[in-house]
Formats: structure tokens, C-alpha cells, sequence
């Protein structure tokens, strides 16, 4: 550890920290642009400039790395003069259209502006005209008025993507961001660039004049589109149900994690999320009528539990078939085999995830689903069911979520489920034949419950409800307990568990999943 | 007799060719450092002889060469910087038009001094003519065996090409230059690290101006202590004064260091112009600070000048009348820069432009006198808070013009 001085105080940083990130780690915040904790330093805004004592000039602090006895100096005079200086040159080349600016009320240069109490201009040249919505690529406009020429865009390209489709062309007052022979920018992670813009100048159509962004909460989650599990930030506006055709989540951003995803998130994770407000299945369907009432979870985890206990006393179990989903969370995976597998002895448990895709190389895996590693660890290993041969063999059948339409031709689906007595799904989309079903109960997606998953490299990563389940909607991990409980079986075990953390607690104890961890 | 270094044998026509400059006592030095000296006292010699970079920032050329890594592991290049950008500066050109060799030699001797095998003379892309005159006599230098494999028959080589730029002021700032020979949009690099640890290519690289490297032939072959008895002990030798403007006799002067700027203006130059009284000069480029008939009587060194507030920069003596008006001047100064602005940082870029639009704006008649006081505070917020020196280039003169010139410019003012 390097021992210097911050603002007159002892502060310390790891060797190699520049003073802007110690800064940082010590609560002072320096005002910049240019500086990205994912790219090397650039030093071309010049807002970050602070005094170093026996230096004659200002030193930029994004650059400047922490020496033993430093005395750093972020707040007098001359750094503010500075920082007035610099923010003012940004002004006289700047709209001042705040009001119809998505990035009002998150924007570096009106954050800076206010803080730093800059009101009285004393530009009175006219302003340079440039243009205003510049289409760059996949949901991305330009506007070259609001560029602070930060260059992180550009950088993002060269460093990142590797495509460098964007560049700095013309020199001086009329410097300007463009596309090289205006190839557009068409690669998986263009939602980044709107992101790391620290001002209005790229912006996300997907975004782009919905609503404001003080009228967003935000909380963390897991992005549930592959196997990678970047961590994410979802924003959205509070109430539900929403008002009709309004949007519920506004947009997801990538949430720093050194070990997964870094700073960012592919196209697919980012615009994934209309799945949380449109076609949801959000009430209880028992033979296609809508069931309603406080009690209405009761009666259905009574008939289906019943009804279990019958095919056991029967003996008939073997007539009982499971297609669970590696969509499910570790706790839930581990509820299906305890009660289904290990409990009831059950052997037509199958595993349906969605259609593997291509992996682009970077983030996004082949897998497009979340936990096919805890399915793994949890012993769930089962491939998809034979569906011709399953016809008529089955008095009983639960499905996790909609996957076996993407392997079935949806005719097999039917006849299958024709054969079959009594089917229940599971499912947090409303599917096209509901009327195919005996029950079609609703269950909450990974942005509105509680679990973990194990993404492709072994990381266990937990997540929290960023909103209440939808309508009616129950997490399947709380569906699968209540129907254990009803069922009767093992009560012992069952009787013991009052929620996620035993669930989770048992799963610890019988698969310590922990163990992957980096 | 004014005792020169290089200009001696200038004029002659022969002296372009490799033959007429061999007969004029060419490539000697190099034969000396080849077969008689180790690199080690070649760069010793130079850094005794206190040679310092006559490109505008004066560093000591020794002491540079010195920097560059012995054994890197990695390749190392030689930089010429023949991209002349500065405003009122014409030396670098005179050295190719009339001695190209001198250039070869010295970059041959630099090279060996610091164990590089590649050079690139970079020139500016104006100097259409002087780029083939020079390519001519890189190629006459390689069928004489002074570049290329075996030089001298020693076992050092020299590959040397000519790069032409585009036009760009900034790419003669050495980092902008080796962006641009990179084949990159030419702008400033963030320093450090400074070119001799990661220059060209990633590579430790040392970058010498024309000038400088023209006169070390004349230092390995003579000597530090002869090369010495020229100009000022912490600023030795002679510098190659360009002047420009009312003067009677325009050009290039080789003159020592110390030489004072009203004799230069007086004597050598021959005055001003018949009827012409003297307004102001511009000591070292269109980026040094103006010096008022006041301030002429001043010793013409870097260390003199730097206390007179101003600097000796390029050496380009810019003379100006007082039927020229310094809002002219400044127009001049303000344009310049706006235009040469690369773009990358934001004082610089966003100032200059700025700036640019102020002094616009007075010479349409249209200027209050409070524009002068925020001239004034642009170009004190655009000094010393840039990436590369070009702020400074842009700042100083305005801040020197505004200042001394004061009374003249609020006269041009409507209110």
C-alpha cells in the first residue's frame, strides 16, 4: 500500500491506483469525462486536474499514479478555477436542451454544472450547428451538439469490441464522432455505447424520449439470456398492473463485476426484458376459467396434491411426468428433485431449455438459459422427453415454462398432452394454448423472486426481487413446496422448511454449491 | 566573418549532390564516428557540446539520445522532424534546399550513437519539392554505401525513408508525428510515456529536428570545444535566424546564440523597410509571446527569452510595422490556432474556437472592450491545461497581444 495525502488527510492505495480511483476509494469525488474504469487513461477532457504540492501545474488525476508522501490537493482554488474553466469551454459548445435531453437528471455535465455553480455565461458567438440525431448504428443516434468528444465511444470500439466502426473525424471547433464509410454500428453490444456516453450525445431509440430518468427505480439482478449470468441493473417505474400499453421496466444496464461481465452487457440481455411486462401469464387458469379469490392458490395445491397422493396409493406414480427447465433457480432445481425424484421416486423427469444460439465471442454463450451448470450440480441432468412415445403413458404431467415448443412441432405437443389425464403448467408467459391445459398457473421470473444460478463458469450468483410477482404470480420454488407439503410425503423434512433461506439451507447441506465459487 | 557551422558553403548548386558534398569535406564525420569512435563517446562528444534542439523547446539533444534504452530488446527508430509547421519559420527548408546531405549525416551519426538501424524523415506535405530533393539524396546516399546494410564497410545499417504529411501543424509535436507516421489520425499522445521509452510503433524511438541533426556532423568532426566557442556557454553554437516582415533584407541568418534581437533586426536584416517604424516582433514563431521595440534589446538565447516572458521557439523573427495593425496580427494568431486545434482535449479545442469567434467579431467592428478582458481569461484558462504544448502555442500570444497591445485593440472597439 502506498501511504499519501488527500486533501491535507492520510489516505492510502494499492500500488498502480491513480489518483482519481484513490480518490474515489476514499469518497472524493473528481469530476471527468474521458476517464472509464475499463479503458486506459486518456487525459483529454481536462476536468479531472487537481494540485500536486512542489508541481507547478495541475496534474491530471486520471493519469497521475499515487507516490509514498504525495500531497494531493482536489478542492482549492486553482482546481476549482480549473474545473470552472473547462466546464465553461464545454458550455459555449453546448445546446442546453436539458428539457427534451434523455440524459437530463443523469448527465456528467448538468451534475457538473450544478455542482460547481456556473450560471452567468459570458459566450455571446453563435454556436457551432452540427447534427442533432445521427443514426451510428442498431437503436443509436448521435447528437453532435450535446458530444463532450470524450472518446469513449470510440475507445469502446477499438478496445472492446474490437470493430471500430466509430472514429473522430475533422480537427479543431468542428471535431466531430462519425461512422467510418458509414457502416453502421451492427454488433451485439451497440446498448453499450448509449451507456458509457457520459452526456445526451449517443442515445437509446429503445430508451429515447419514454420517460425520465428520475422517475426510474433501480435495483440489481441477474440477466437470465445465457449462460454467462452478467450482473444487471434493471430500471423501472413503480405500479402494477401498469396502465394499458404502457412499459413497466424502461431499460436494463450492465452492472459492474470484475469476474463475470466487467462493465458490460450484450444486446440480448440489454432489450431482454419485454418478456417482465408483455404476454404474462399473470392469473390462475383451471380449465381454461380464470380462478379467483385469496383462496384460489389453496384449491388448486389441495386438488394437485390430492391428486399425487392418489397416483401413490395407487401405485401408479411411473404415470407421473416432470419437464422441468434449467430456467429454474438452484433452489427450485433442488425442490424438483427432492420431491419429484428422491421423494416420490418419480423417473420421467426431463430437462427442456430453450434452442441453443451462437455465441458471439465475448459475453453471450451457446446455452440461452441462465443455470444449466446448477441443473448440473443439483443432479438434474436429464435430457428432452420423447413425446410419441410418452403419449398415453402419462395420467399426470407438470411443465416448467414453454421450452418443449421449441423442440416440438406444436401438433406433437397436442396429441401428447391430449393422451394426457391431468396436465399442469407452469409458466410466467401466457401460452398460445392455454385451453390445452388443466391448470396453467402463473410463477415469477428471476427479476421477481428470490434464487441463484450458476453461470457457465461455476459462479454461484444470487438474486433478489427487483418487483413484485405479477397478478397472481408465485415463484416456482414456494409452488413446489406448498404442493410438497400438500402431497404429504417426507413430512418431516418439508414441515421444516418456511421459505427460501431452509430451502436454500438444505441445499447447502446436501449440495454445497458454494465450493465453485472463485 | 560571422563564424557559421553550417551555412558556410551554402548557395553552392554542387552542394545538393552527394558528390558536391563530399568534395566540401561531407560524410567525413561519419567515417570518424564509424571507424574511430564507439557510439558512447559520439553521444558523449554531442551532449559536451551542449547541443540543444533547435526544433522550438530546446531540450539538449544528448541528454535525449541518452534516454533511449540500451538494450530494449525490441527495435528502435530515429524520427526526423522535417514537418516546419510553425507560422514565420522557413530554416528547415532552407537546410534541405541547400545541404540535404548534412540531414543524412546527422541522422547517421545520431543513429549510430544510439544503436538505431531505422529512420523516417517525416516532412510536411507543402514541401512537395524539398521531400524529393531529399528522397533524391537518401537514394544517392545508399549507392554510396552511407545508408543500408554495411555503412562504411562497418557492420552498422541505416535504413532511412522519407514520410510525407498532410498538412497538419500538430503533427510536428513529436507524439502527433508518430501517430500520424503510425498511419493514425494525427494528435498529441498523453505523456508520459515519452517517446525514447514508447515511441514509433510502441517503440523507443528519438526524435531530433532538421537543424539539430545538421549540425552534428560539424560537432563529431570538429569537436564539443570548437563547436563551443560559438554563442553562450548554457546555450552554445549558432542558430539559423529566420526573418520575416518589414524588414529590408528578409532571410535566413546564421547567427550565435546571444546574438541580440536588435542587431539580427538592425544589422543583419538591414532595418526596416524605408519609412517603416518598428510596432512589435515576434521572437521564435507565431507561439512566442510579442516583444515591443522596448524589449529588443535582448540577447536571442532560450534562457534570455523565457525570462523576457516570450521564447526563442523556432527562431522565426517576425518584424512588425506600425502601419500593421495588431488586431490583424491577432486575427492572424487566433485563426491559426483555431484551425490547427487537433481536437482532442478541450481547452484547446473548444478554446481556440472561441477565441477565434471573439477576435472575429472585433475586426468586423462589432468588439466591446470587455471581449478583450475575456480573450484575456480564455487564453489564461487554455495555458498550462492542455495535453500538449499547443495550448500554450495558442494561449501565450494571445495573452501577450491582449496585454501589451491593449490600448490599440480597445480603440478598435465600438464600445
Amino acid at each position: 500500500m502506498v501511504k499519501f495525502f488527500l486533501d491535507g488527510k492520510p489516505a492510502e492505495a494499492a500500488e498502480g491506483t491513480t489518483l482519481l480511483q484513490a480518490a474515489a476509494q476514499a469518497g472524493v469525488r473528481i469530476p471527468h469525462f474521458c476517464h472509464h474504469p475499463a479503458f486506459p487513461p486518456e487525459g483529454s477532457c481536462r476536468l479531472c486536474l487537481v494540485e500536486i504540492e512542489g508541481l507547478p501545474k495541475l496534474e491530471l488525476s486520471c493519469s497521475t499514479v499515487v507516490r509514498e508522501g504525495l500531497k494531493v490537493w482536489t478542492e482549492t482554488d486553482k482546481v476549482l478555477e480549473a474545473r470552472r474553466s473547462v466546464l465553461e469551454f464545454f458550455l459555449s459548445d453546448h445546446p442546453l436542451d436539458c428539457p427534451i435531453c434523455d440524459k437530463a437528471g443523469e448527465c456528467g455535465l448538468q451534475d457538473y454544472f450544478r455542482e460547481y455553480g456556473l450560471s452567468q455565461s459570458v459566450f455571446d458567438e453563435s454556436k457551432e450547428k452540427r447534427g442533432k440525431k445521427v443514426p451510428i448504428g442498431k437503436n443509436l443516434l448521435l447528437d453532435r451538439e450535446r458530444c463532450v468528444l470524450c472518446t469513449r465511444c470510440v475507445r469502446f470500439g477499438r478496445q472492446v469490441t474490437r470493430t471500430e466502426e466509430l472514429g473522430v473525424f475533422q480537427r479543431g471547433l468542428k471535431t466531430e464522432i462519425g461512422i467510418y464509410d458509414d457502416t453502421p454500428v451492427s454488433h451485439n453490444y451497440s446498448g453499450c455505447l448509449a451507456e458509457v456516453c457520459p452526456v445526451g450525445a449517443i442515445t437509446d431509440t429503445d430508451f429515447r424520449f419514454k420517460t425520465r430518468a428520475w422517475f426510474l427505480e433501480k435495483a440489481a439482478s441477474i440477466c437470465p439470456w445465457c449462460g454467462r449470468g452478467c450482473n444487471i441493473t434493471i430500471e423501472h417505474a413503480p405500479g402494477f398492473p401498469r396502465v394499458p400499453g404502457s412499459r413497466r421496466i424502461y431499460r436494463i444496464k450492465a452492472r459492474y463485476h470484475p469476474d463475470v461481465n466487467g462493465h458490460w452487457i450484450c444486446d440480448v440481455g440489454r432489450y431482454g426484458y419485454f418478456h417482465l411486462d408483455a404476454d404474462r401469464q399473470d392469473v390462475i387458469l383451471a380449465k381454461g376459467k380464470i380462478l379467483e379469490g385469496p383462496s384460489s392458490w389453496e384449491a388448486v395445491i389441495r386438488f394437485l396434491g390430492a391428486r399425487i397422493a392418489g397416483l401413490r396409493a395407487d401405485k401408479a406414480l411411473s404415470r407421473v411426468g416432470v419437464v422441468a427447465s434449467s430456467q429454474l433457480s438452484n433452489e427450485e432445481l433442488f425442490l424438483v428433485r427432492r420431491l419429484f425424484l428422491e421423494d416420490l421416486d418419480i423417473r420421467k423427469i426431463f430437462l427442456a431449455d430453450p434452442q441453443e444460439g451462437t455465441p458471439d465471442g465475448f459475453l453471450l454463450t451457446a446455452e440461452r438459459t441462465p443455470n444449466r451448470k446448477g441443473a448440473a450440480e443439483v443432479g438434474l441432468k436429464f435430457g428432452l422427453p420423447d413425446l410419441k412415445s410418452l403419449a398415453g403413458e402419462l395420467d399426470l404431467v407438470f411443465m416448467f415454462g414453454l421450452n418443449l415448443f421449441d423442440h416440438f412441432r406444436g401438433e406433437d405437443i397436442r396429441i401428447f398432452l391430449s393422451k394426457t389425464a391431468t396436465k399442469v403448467l407452469l409458466t410466467s408467459q401466457a401460452p398460445a394454448a392455454s385451453e390445452a391445459f388443466d391448470f396453467v398457473l402463473p410463477t415469477a421470473p428471476a427479476a421477481e423472486k428470490s434464487g441463484s444460478f450458476v453461470n457457465i463458469e461455476g459462479k454461484v450468483q444470487g438474486f433478489a426481487p427487483v418487483r413484485p410477482a405479477c397478478g397472481q404470480a408465485l415463484a416456482e420454488w414456494d409452488i413446489l413446496l406448498r404442493l410438497a407439503k400438500a402431497v404429504g410425503v417426507n413430512a418431516a423434512f418439508y414441515s421444516g422448511l418456511n421459505g427460501l433461506d431452509d430451502i436454500r439451507q438444505a441445499l447447502d447441506r446436501e449440495f454445497p454449491l458454494q465450493t465453485l465459487k472463485a | 566573418m560571422i563564424d557559421t557551422v553550417l551555412t558556410e558553403n551554402y548557395g553552392m548548386e554542387s552542394l545538393k549532390t552527394i558528390e558536391g558534398y563530399l568534395k566540401c569535406g561531407g560524410y567525413k564525420a561519419a567515417a570518424k564516428a564509424l571507424r574511430d569512435m564507439t557510439p558512447a563517446q559520439v553521444l558523449d562528444e554531442v551532449k559536451k557540446a551542449g547541443l540543444r534542439g533547435r526544433g522550438g523547446a530546446g531540450f539538449p539533444a544528448g541528454l535525449k539520445w541518452g534516454f533511449v534504452p540500451q538494450n530494449s530488446g525490441t527495435p528502435k527508430y530515429l524520427c526526423v522532424n522535417a514537418d516546419e509547421g510553425e507560422p514565420g519559420t522557413f530554416k528547415d527548408r532552407f537546410i534541405i534546399n541547400h545541404n540535404p546531405h548534412s540531414i543524412i549525416e546527422g541522422a547517421l551519426l545520431a543513429a549510430y550513437a544510439t544503436d538505431i538501424h531505422t529512420a523516417y524523415v517525416y516532412i510536411r506535405g507543402e514541401y512537395e519539392f524539398e521531400a524529393r530533393l531529399l528522397e533524391r539524396a537518401v537514394q544517392e546516399a545508399l549507392t554510396h554505401g552511407y545508408l543500408g546494410r554495411s555503412i562504411l564497410g562497418t557492420a552498422f545499417s541505416l535504413d532511412m525513408t522519407v514520410h510525407r504529411g498532410a498538412g497538419s501543424y500538430i503533427c510536428g509535436e513529436e507524439t502527433a508525428l508518430l501517430e500520424s507516421l503510425e498511419g493514425k489520425r494525427g494528435q498529441p499522445r498523453l505523456k508520459p510515456p515519452f517517446p525514447a521509452a514508447v515511441g514509433l510503433f510502441g517503440c523507443p524511438t528519438v526524435i531530433n529536428n532538421v537543424e539539430t541533426l545538421a549540425l552534428v556532423p560539424a560537432i563529431v568532426l570538429n569537436g564539443s570545444e570548437w563547436f563551443r566557442r560559438r554563442g553562450l556557454p548554457q546555450d552554445p553554437g549558432t542558430r539559423l535566424f529566420g526573418v520575416s516582415g518589414q524588414v529590408a533584407k528578409p532571410g535566413i541568418y546564421e547567427l550565435p546564440l546571444g546574438t541580440s534581437l536588435r542587431e539580427v533586426i538592425f544589422e543583419h536584416a538591414g532595418g526596416l523597410k524605408v519609412g517603416r517604424i518598428l510596432k512589435a516582433v515576434i521572437p521564435g514563431g507565431l507561439s512566442a509571446p510579442v516583444l515591443t521595440p522596448d524589449e529588443i534589446d535582448i540577447s536571442l538565447d532560450s534562457d534570455s527569452l523565457a525570462k523576457a516572458g516570450s521564447m526563442l521557439g523556432s527562431a522565426a523573427v517576425m518584424v512588425i510595422d506600425q502601419t500593421t495593425p495588431i488586431l490583424s496580427v491577432l486575427k492572424i494568431v487566433t485563426e491559426f490556432f483555431a484551425n490547427e486545434s487537433c481536437g482532442q482535449c478541450t481547452p484547446c479545442r473548444l478554446g481556440t474556437g472561441w477565441m477565434d469567434k471573439i477576435v472575429d467579431r472585433l475586426a468586423q467592428g462589432q468588439g466591446r472592450r470587455r471581449d478583450l478582458d475575456t480573450l484575456d481569461r480564455l487564453a489564461g484558462g487554455i495555458k498550462g491545461r492542455t495535453l500538449c504544448p499547443m495550448g500554450d502555442a495558442a494561449a501565450l500570444p494571445v495573452l501577450s497581444l491582449v496585454n501589451k497591445f491593449r490600448g490599440e485593440l480597445e480603440e478598435a472597439c465600438r464600445e
